[in-house]
């Protein structure tokens, strides 16, 4: 728990929230990797011994790893992709006076209240018109239309909060444009910068309609789950590969942390 | 290896077949045929190319509407059978064996209902008493909803995916539920007490394989997968594994008279298919009337 | 606001442009995420307008317009009803998530000082598991011989497996709740941090009112969500005009609640 500091009093109550805010999130999730050592092949109580024959299962199933890079590198490149896009976005509507500019954030933000599943059978029909073969591409495309709303709305309220002083003190300095915005407004901005990139990539990791239609034979994870829970006998494989995602991910955020990555963001977080 | 895309049900494939996404091969099921036929995405497959035709058992494939100029348009790859699989220990028979069985309010609340494929429809016209070829008439409509409507408020679940039905199954949560074969085998392999009921009304019998796209851009190693699937290796797979009917003949040697009847198989597949009700294809409008109401009583209309 | 500051560089008769004119300067910042939601949307929302007019002969689709569809749907007393069931669970859902997610944002983003970054990825690393595996874990929690049943009997509370916790609204409400957490969190957490920061340099932005950002795209999130999901469960799949109706009146449906929605998170937020 961190400690209190700064003219924020602790707060005990909220802190007790979050512990148990902390245990409504991961009780179900510590249930994945519980039932990945579980010798039965049904998710149900009570267990019936300790295996580790999934993960052995898991260097088997060449489609269900393809599945899983494919998933990664679609989330990775439209993480980074939509957050560069929702960037200059989010910037050009939290500080200029354009015309216009109250129907274009309208219309931007509209996939939000238009379910993937419409947006992917459309999409779908387009790309096919134009004769584009469907491939992960074309799935990463269709997931930065669902993210870049998501992606500009998460980084707008940092913009518009954000104070210019330290902007105009940098041009004073006869840094250029893009210097300004790399060595001043970026890193500022970085919590903000963070939180998208985390939600985007959380939402295309897990998006399921839109892949569904835009991919060719390339399946992504969520698709190749969806498909696997015909076959009962190879579900707790798919246990033990969310598992090791989640161990993986874990395993990073700690090691960055420990590389003092974080600590630096951190360090200008913190006034 | 040849790469899969994976639906979760026929219509999910037909739909994105129908906006353009071109595969080698397709798998449907026979009652299927006409539909996909007619789109003009499929072409009938020259059995000429395949070694192992000649031990095809013939009867899966030979009926009127999937033949075209003596090709078929579809290969069957496996057959079986859609009925009740129940728990032994937990359900207590008072009867023989029949599709009462899910409409038994004893058990209220603990029956399931494997939503996928129209099945559904087709064996609650096996309950109802309508025969199947009269089952485009209102009257069939009319009886076919009401028993479905009667089954609603004792259903626990209805589901698509067999992983959440056996894991169901295994935990007890329900204790008799429409099902496949596969369900069976797998359930009974985990030491599941489970059985594969023979409904006295007899159970819904299919047959499904593949369809080759008419623009199937790699037609020779299409050709080279569909005769690896009714290899008797294949079957011998299928029936093992998944407790599905294998299309090879040669592949029945490998086992004996009680194991294919635990698995509801036999050496001779018409048994099986002719003991229980083959669905017949239909009209269009049948299709989405039939789809259409379904839908309504599952959602309590 | 002021002007873009101005450099002391030569610059280049564009660039030179672009610093007299912030109306183009915006634009040409907007116009790469501008322009592909452009294509994308138009196009989508144009072709759904056209299929919903279509009509189904047959396997075939017949191309000459008509109102068929809508009239058809609207004769069927079970869609107002869908609707309304699917506005009630969305809202629902989204009440509880608000209520659930908030204070969290608000801990993540006043109390905790040290590794926020750090608390922010810890709180999105459940989402990187699949949803479909999520809900057979929530199965497990809530099932029949569940964890929670199981506790319950052992605790004496109950005598016998409830066997309403799971397939209930309560149900449905808890796992939609606990999978939108992230979706909650992060931009309430971005909005909340910003007034962390004004409130030293200036305490006029203070009225911004982070609830209506999280109206603005954790409603949004939920309800198509939660609409599809119903509509899916009705839908006519093989019937692609209609289905096409079924959006158009569906994106209304969304359309018209989220305003109504944002009306009410802008008194609240206020």
């Amino acid at each position: 728990m961190a400690r209190y500091t700064g003219f924020h009093r602790p707060n005990r109550p909220l802190a007790l929230y979050a512990g148990a805010f902390a245990v409504f999130l991961y009780l179900p999730i510590l249930f994945i990797p519980l039932f990945s050592f579980n010798a039965g092949v049904y998710v149900k109580f009570p267990l019936e011994g300790f295996t580790l024959a999934w993960y052995a299962d898991l260097f088997q199933r060449e489609p269900l790893q393809r599945a899983f890079w494919n998933s990664v590198q679609v989330a990775a490149v439209v993480s980074i992709s939509s957050t560069v896009l929702a960037v200059p976005a989010a910037m050009a509507i939290a500080r200029y006076r354009m015309p216009g500019k109250r129907a274009a954030v309208s219309f931007i933000m509209l996939p939000l209240v238009l379910p993937g599943l419409i947006l992917g059978v459309a999409l779908l029909t387009l790309l096919n018109g134009l004769g584009v073969r469907l491939s992960l591409v074309t799935v990463a495309l269709g997931h930065m239309v669902i993210c870049l709303p998501y992606a500009i709305s998460v980084l707008l309220p940092r913009f518009i909060g954000f104070s210019r002083s330290l902007e105009e003190a940098s041009a004073d300095l006869c840094e250029s444009t893009w210097w300004t915005f790399l060595r001043v407004t970026l890193p500022c901005n970085m919590p903000g910068v963070l939180a998208c990139l985390l939600m985007t990539f959380t939402i295309s990791f897990d998006e399921f309609f839109m892949a569904f239609f835009l991919s060719g034979t390339e399946p992504t994870l969520p698709m190749d789950i969806w498909s696997q829970l015909r076959f009962p006998q190879d579900f707790p494989s798919l246990l033990a590969l969310s598992t090791l995602i989640l161990v993986t991910s874990f395993l990073m955020v700690f090691a960055s942390l420990k590389l003092g990555r974080i600590g630096l963001v951190q360090a200008k977080e913190v006034r | 290896m040849p790469n899969f895309a994976t639906f979760g049900s026929v219509e999910e494939a037909f739909n994105k077949l129908s906006s353009g996404f071109v595969a080698d091969l397709a798998h449907p099921c026979l009652s299927d045929v006409p539909r996909w036929s007619s789109t003009g995405m499929f072409q009938p497959v020259d059995t000429t190319r395949l070694s192992n035709w000649a031990d095809m058992i013939p009867e899966l494939w030979d009926v009127p509407y999937n033949v075209k100029d003596g090709k078929p348009w579809l290969i069957p790859f496996e057959w079986g059978q859609t009925s009740i699989a129940y728990r032994t220990d937990l359900f207590e028979l008072q009867a023989d064996e029949s599709w009462d069985m899910l409409w038994d309010a004893r058990y209220s609340g603990r029956l399931g209902c494997l939503g996928a494929g129209g099945d559904v429809w087709w064996c609650a016209a096996i309950k109802a008493g309508v025969p199947f070829d009269q089952i485009h008439t209102d009257e069939a409509f009319d009886k076919i909803s009401a028993v479905l409507r009667e089954q609603r408020p004792l259903v626990r679940m209805y589901t698509d995916d067999t992983t959440s039905l056996d894991t169901a199954l295994a935990a007890g949560e329900i204790v008799a539920s429409m099902a496949w074969n596969s369900s069976v085998v797998t359930l009974s392999e985990q030491g599941v007490p489970v059985k594969f009921a023979r409904p006295k009304e007899g159970a819904l019998t299919w047959v499904c394989g593949m369809m080759l796209h008419a623009e199937a851009p790699n037609l020779d190693s299409a050709y080279d997968v569909l005769d690896s699937l009714i290899s008797e290796k294949a079957a011998i797979f299928n029936m093992r594994d998944y407790g599905y009917g294998g299309v090879n003949r040669k592949a029945c040697a490998q086992f004996t008279d009680e194991e294919l009847a635990v698995l509801g198989l036999s050496r001779n597949p018409v048994d099986v298919l002719q003991a229980g009700h083959f669905g017949i294809p239909q009209a269009p409008e049948w299709d989405q009337r039939m789809t259409q109401t379904w839908e309504q009583i599952k959602l309590g209309f | 606001m002021t002007a873009m500051p101005l450099t002391q560089r030569p610059a280049s008769a564009l660039s030179r442009f672009l610093h007299r004119h912030e109306a183009w300067r915006g634009w040409l910042l907007l116009a790469p995420a501008f322009c592909l939601m452009l294509v994308a949307i138009l196009f989508q929302l144009g072709s759904t307008l056209a299929m919903s007019t279509w009509s189904l002969d047959g396997y075939s689709v017949d191309r000459t317009p008509t109102l068929g569809n809508y009239s058809a749907m609207l004769g069927q007393p079970m869609f107002s009803a869908l609707i309304g069931r699917s506005l009630v669970v969305a809202t629902f859902a989204t009440v509880v998530t608000v209520a659930l997610c908030y204070p969290m944002a608000y801990f993540v983003a006043f109390h905790v000082h040290r590794h926020k970054a750090l608390w922010l990825i810890l709180l999105t690393l459940p989402f990187w598991t699949s949803y479909l595996l999520r809900v057979f874990a929530w199965k497990v929690v809530l099932g029949y011989e569940g964890v929670l049943n199981t506790a319950l009997i052992g605790l004496g509370i109950v005598q016998e497996p409830l066997a309403a916790l799971l397939y209930s609204q309560t149900a449905v409400t808890l796992v939609l709740a606990h999978s939108w957490a992230a979706f909650a969190i992060l931009p309430t957490y971005v909005s909340l941090e910003k007034i962390d920061r004004s409130c030293i340099e200036a305490a006029a932005d203070l009225g911004d009112g982070p609830m209506r950002r999280f109206w603005r795209i954790t409603f949004p999130l939920s309800l198509p969500g939660v609409v599809a999901a119903f509509f899916m469960m009705f839908g006519p799949m093989d019937n692609w005009p209609a289905g096409a109706t079924l959006s158009v009146v569906m994106i209304v449906t969304i359309g018209l609640a989220g305003l109504a929605f944002l009306a009410v998170g802008r008194l609240v937020g206020r």
